[in-house]
């Protein structure tokens, strides 16, 4: 088969870090094209300096045989390759309908044809059977509608080339296969995509070869049957696995006393009634799909919804939960789902970060002194192995792996008794993961409670004691975490309680 | 205290723009007049005298406002309303000190109220006023810029509502202090500006509010998470931006003492945004810097200064004002460090210098 | 495809705030015409006069919601515009050069100014507050660098110009005639009309202007999905100039001099229009139709405050921060409430 699109001998250094060290790539007309790494291993560089974000230092792209050089995502649109970024990148603002042809809506009499912009764009949301109104405003619509309409658009290009970066993270299950159809219907006429995602199965699932890089390295390129999952993973990693797989669960014994009890705690906007209780050192996983109520039950836990009604105890003392705040004071801590936003404070340095939840338990008028704070922030850094030269490195520059951690020194300098973690491994790289894993563990060991929210079931199961499993905003079962499988969960969440 | 101080870290800092840029207007000030550094002192008045006594002190307003407004910055706002607060205190306390005139009369030293409410009710209902603010945006969820737009708004109307839209003048000795007497040899006015910079930045250094501040200034949702009582630390801010509009208020109505709810503190919220911006605090909040915000107050009085001795006409400081901050701005714009930053890296590296 | 009713189009959730513009300058209205009928509030003429004691400010509105929109904020509007009544002056009176061509000075000034302005903003990344501050400061100080007093404006052509006007007639008994109290418009209120339709050309019809409301909404997003943002950006402003120097025109055959410092806070009343008319200072939301009935609902106050003749003319300025009030409360509500819906 032809290469449409040869990368060669692509190097990209940004200040301090070689991010693409001669990295060659191709890609066939008419095939799907997997790329694989973990965070921080070149992936969506190289993806940015295809679309002209990025400028390479060395190393040469041709399309179709003849050399381009991308200088910014319009030009590379021009030339034939279009691209669905990682996060969405579409104006929250403009139509859905709009968001589909901005930039190349179709002209009529000297003005933009408004009615052929939306009947196509109906026609399009159709294909991905979204009946929608695309006249209304993007932001009026769900992430998972959201991340359909920026595949529309960059299918509706009709590139050579389509870029697909982690497509499928806010998609479930039937949408996933929705865009898998599309992909193999533009598959057969001829067009190439590249394909990144972390979800192992999808790879699979869908494409013809993969490429894989660690440390912007290239290791090599495959066809989807030449590697088992295994062999896939240790190649990514590039060390055994081993670490995962040995992790043991938390010991809790059967007599030992409730550290945090809520019971039907509820609001009128989230979730109505619920009641969960945890033990000392133990580790309760929360299961349940995107929006059962997992978060949201977190959130009144610290006091970030307020509860209407219901009444939580710590350690057989009732406690009042109106903001954060309050929780922090009785040592509860939450590390929220969405890192960028509600986690990391991008421009501080990671000792401000480090020392934040301390001191505002403290109030502005008890300050710690700089001394302190160093002392602090270099135990946690070095406790966690951040990657970092000193603790004055702004936080926003780590790699999010990095970044998880130094939001969990937080909250482990904060000297939590209950610790609720939402999603702390999601979009970071296994080897960190499983460092997470074996942290969230030891905290358990040293007899802190740990609420455990995430989506992969495989890591609630391999490390929770009980697990709570949510579905439509209500709590439907509560399994032992020793005695169950995936599918007992799965079979829950799909058809409520046992 | 700080490992990370290599050149290329220093050539980034805006700081150092800020400090470079007001060291060549003084120096060139200094090649076109050699006095221009020499103090004197004046028996007769208990002062000293000079073009840089000069400067600090008619730059108090500036700085004592801007003060307050770089916490406003690196919280990720702007308070427009400050100049209109200056007119405020200056309307409230010519009203208490002339309670009884019903039109114009030659001013006496008297006070018709108490002094101490001539000098506490407007700061009170400047600090209110920037409770209001804060209130709008801490509670309401509204931007700051648009938030404080409706006082600038309304702002000047109450205070020519206050005093029936008339401009009194008056006589009273303990007032005119404020502005025009001395003390320790200086200017009144340059006094309480050194005793607020020195408050607010013992505030927020020696406390961690000013880590509060830039915390809630870059992320506020993570903040509110890591148990940061945002709201509270909004509403200070807003309420102590409005006590130092008060302040300056009081300076500037006892400099000419008088009110005028037309032209007191016009434009001072453009020239404390502009100091705070030149000082290296980034207009979308973060770090920000108290030096900083003095120096850049300090540029922008000195380049007045500055453009009187070019000789050139007083009618057009405005154009010369804004070439001279253009290039200062510039100098400081991202693309423009990032480009010395690269140069002092790379002659580091040549040099055989060590980078951390 | 799902066929759209007129209905469902018209409840789209984006037109909310130019309904409530629209909505409280009829409900301002009818208290006046309640009040003051009897005065003449209701007449053709005191409507038509809203436009024409009003129409600088509008024209200078369709640029800066333009530069709103994007997310930006234009502060030398006021001082471009008095430099250009300062061009007209003192071209005209002292250098006895024909109105046109001071005119035409003025043109390339303000464009070009505005392009700098833009250039500076998207390329230096210095924040667009800064740099048209500095550009207002620069504009005013050549304003006094070319006289410090008022100078008249006295030449044919303007005067022509100032004192064109179209009466309004209605047919009576088979004639025209001219409508009592006598109404007419202006070469100014022209200019704003047409303005106005220009404006909502450009944001409806355009890829410039749906540009323009791309970056508003993401610019970081536009950049990706291969927008032209640099150039949209600085064009904005180029035309933010050419409306700044239009409205300095309008305002010199308004007044028929130029000031150094007539139009002082020019450009915020300008930005309390645009606000009011529901445009958000936060860009990527706003319709031209919205901001010319902010540019009537801001004047109809000082207007209302002249029929009552008791208040002092401050009540003005208190009942516009009052009206900005609520209208940020409105756009707080409307916000708030369509994010529940998603929720």
């Amino acid at each position: 088969m032809q290469n449409v699109l040869e990368m060669k001998g692509i190097s990209i250094e940004f200040p301090g870090v070689k991010a693409l060290d001669n990295v060659d790539f191709s890609l066939r007309a008419g095939e799907i094209h997997s790329l694989l790494g973990e965070n921080g291993a070149g992936k969506s560089t190289l993806i940015k300096c295809l679309t002209g974000v990025n400028r390479k230092d060395s190393g040469k792209i041709f399309l179709d045989g003849h050399e381009i050089n991308p200088t910014d995502p319009g030009n590379a649109i021009d030339l034939g390759i279009s691209t669905v970024f990682q996060e969405v990148n579409l104006c929250p603002n403009l139509s859905v309908a709009e968001n589909i042809f901005a930039g190349r809506q179709p002209m009529k009499h000297g003005g933009i044809n408004w009615r052929e912009i939306n009947s196509r764009a109906s026609e399009l949301m159709s294909r991905f059977h979204l009946d929608i109104d695309v006249t209304r405003p993007l932001s009026y619509y769900s992430t998972a509608i959201q991340q359909m309409t920026s595949i529309a658009r960059a299918v509706d290009i009709q590139a050579k080339i389509l870029i697909l970066d982690e497509p499928t993270s806010s998609l479930d299950e039937n949408e996933v296969q929705l865009l898998f159809d599309v992909m193999r219907d533009l598959r057969s006429q001829g067009m190439g995509i590249i394909f990144i995602t972390h979800f192992l199965d999808q790879i699979y699932a869908v494409s013809d070869r993969m490429t894989i890089l660690r440390n912007g390295h290239l290791i090599g390129t495959y066809n989807i049957d030449e590697l088992t999952k295994f062999e896939l993973v240790t190649k990514m990693v590039g060390k055994d696995m081993d670490v995962i797989f040995n992790l043991k669960r938390a010991e809790v014994a059967d007599d030992s006393e409730f550290m945090l009890k809520a019971e039907h705690i509820g609001n009128a906007s989230t979730i109505n009634d619920i009641s969960v209780s945890i033990k000392k050192g133990e580790l309760l996983g929360f299961a349940g799909l995107l929006g059962s109520g997992r978060t949201e039950t977190a959130q009144m836990l610290f006091g970030v919804n307020r509860i209407s009604h219901g009444n939580i105890t710590l350690e057989d003392h009732e406690i009042i939960l109106k903001q954060p705040f309050d929780a922090i004071k009785f040592r509860i801590a939450f590390c929220p789902e969405d890192r960028k936003r509600d986690g990391i404070i991008g421009d501080l340095s990671i000792r401000e970060n480090i020392m934040l939840a301390v001191q505002s338990r403290e109030g502005f008028m008890k300050p710690m002194s700089h001394q302190e704070q160093v002392t602090l922030a270099n135990k946690y850094i070095k406790l966690l192995g951040i990657a970092t030269p000193d603790c004055e490195k702004k936080a926003g520059e780590l790699s999010g792996g990095n970044q998880q951690k130094v939001i969990l020194a937080r909250w482990m300098a904060a000297e939590p008794k209950v610790l609720i973690l939402d999603e702390p491994t999601r979009g970071i790289d296994i080897g960190a993961k499983a460092e997470i894993q074996r942290l969230m563990l030891e905290m358990c060991g040293s007899g802190v409670s740990v609420i455990f929210i995430s989506s992969e079931l495989d890591e609630i199961i391999r490390c929770s004691n009980r697990i709570v499993i949510m579905r439509d905003r209500a709590k439907v079962a509560e399994v032992d975490g020793a005695n169950c499988t995936q599918n007992d969960i799965l079979k829950i969440i799909a058809e409520g309680a046992a | 205290m700080r490992k990370n101080l290599n050149l290329s870290s220093i050539m980034q800092s805006k700081v150092t723009w800020a400090v470079i840029a007001e060291m060549l207007i003084l120096l060139v000030c200094f090649a076109i007049r050699p006095d221009f550094f020499s103090i004197s002192y004046q028996p007769s008045t208990g002062m000293l005298y000079g073009s840089l006594i000069d400067i600090v002190n008619r730059s108090a307003e500036i700085t004592i406002i801007s003060m307050g407004m770089t916490l406003v910055i690196a919280l990720g706002g702007t308070d427009l309303s400050v100049g209109a607060l200056v007119a405020v205190a200056g309307a409230i306390a010519l009203k208490f000190l002339r309670w009884d005139v019903l039109e114009y009369t030659t001013p006496g030293d008297y006070s018709v109220c108490p002094y101490i409410l001539v000098l506490t009710v407007p700061l009170i209902i400047c600090a209110l006023m920037g409770l209001f603010n804060g209130f709008l945006v801490a509670k309401g969820g509204i931007q700051p810029i648009i938030a404080t737009l409706i006082l600038m708004v309304c702002g000047r109307g109450v205070a020519q509502i206050l005093t029936d839209g008339k401009q009194f003048t008056t006589g009273y000795s303990p007032f005119r202090v404020i502005g025009q007497g001395s003390f320790l040899y200086l200017p009144m006015p340059i006094i309480i500006t050194i005793v607020v910079v020195v408050a607010v930045a013992l505030f927020t250094r020696k406390t961690a509010f000013g880590a509060f501040v830039e915390s809630v200034g870059v992320n506020p949702s993570a903040s509110r998470l890591s148990g940061i009582k945002a709201d509270q630390v909004i509403l200070i801010v807003f309420l102590l931006t409005g006590l130092l509009s008060g302040i300056a208020g009081l300076i500037y109505s006892s400099r000419i003492m008088s009110n005028d709810s037309n032209n007191a503190g016009l434009n001072f919220e453009m020239d404390a945004i502009l100091a705070v911006v030149i000082g290296g605090t980034n207009m979308s909040g973060g770090k920000f810097s108290i030096i900083g915000t003095l120096v850049g107050s300090l540029i922008i009085r000195t380049i007045v200064t500055f453009v009187y001795y070019f000789g050139i006409v007083a009618e057009a400081t405005m154009a010369f004002k804004a070439l001279i901050i253009a290039v200062v701005i510039v100098l400081q714009s991202a693309p423009v460090r990032e480009y010395f930053a690269k140069r002092a890296a790379k002659r580091v590296k040549v040099s055989g210098g060590v980078q951390a | 495809m799902k066929k759209q009713s007129v209905f469902s189009r018209l409840t789209n959730p984006k037109y909310i705030m130019v309904y409530a513009t629209i909505g409280i300058f009829l409900i301002i209205y009818a208290f006046g015409a309640f009040l003051y009928g009897d005065k003449g509030f209701m007449t053709v003429r005191t409507f038509v006069n809203l436009f024409i004691d009003n129409a600088y400010f509008g024209i200078s509105a369709v640029g800066m919601t333009m530069v709103l929109i994007t997310g930006g904020i234009d502060l030398s509007v006021g001082a471009v515009a008095s430099l250009t009544g300062m061009f007209i002056a003192y071209g005209t009176s002292v250098l006895n050069l024909h109105p046109l061509t001071c005119i035409f000075a003025a043109l390339v000034m303000g464009v070009s100014l505005g392009l700098l302005m833009g250039w500076v903003i998207h390329y230096l990344k210095v924040p667009a507050f800064i740099t048209t501050l500095t550009g207002m400061f620069f504009a005013r100080g050549v304003c006094s660098l070319i006289s410090r007093e008022s100078i008249d404006i006295k030449h044919e052509f303007i005067d022509s110009l100032a004192s064109w006007k179209i009466y309004l007639m209605k047919y009576v008994d088979g004639n025209w005639v001219r409508i009592k109290p006598i109404a007419f418009i202006n070469f100014n209120v022209i200019l704003f009309v047409i303005m106005i339709i220009i404006g909502t050309f450009i944001l409806q019809k355009t890829r410039f202007g749906r540009n323009i409301y791309a970056i508003g909404g993401n610019e970081q997003s536009a950049s990706l999905m291969g927008l032209p943002v640099g150039r949209t950006k600085i064009l904005v402003y180029g035309f933010n100039g050419l409306c700044s120097v239009l409205a300095g025109i309008s305002y010199a055959l308004y007044v028929k001099s130029g000031w150094n410092l007539s139009l002082q806070g020019g450009e915020l009343e300008v930005i309390t229009c645009a606000v009011i008319g529901g445009t958000l200072l936060t860009g990527g939301v706003g319709y031209m139709i919205g901001t010319l009935f902010g540019v009537l609902l801001k004047s109809v106050i000082p207007a209302l405050i002249t029929f009552n003749g008791n208040l002092l003319s401050w009540w003005g300025k208190i009942a516009t921060g009052l009206l900005l009030l609520l209208f940020i409360c409105i756009q707080r509500f409307v916000v708030t409430s369509s994010k529940l819906k998603k929720a």
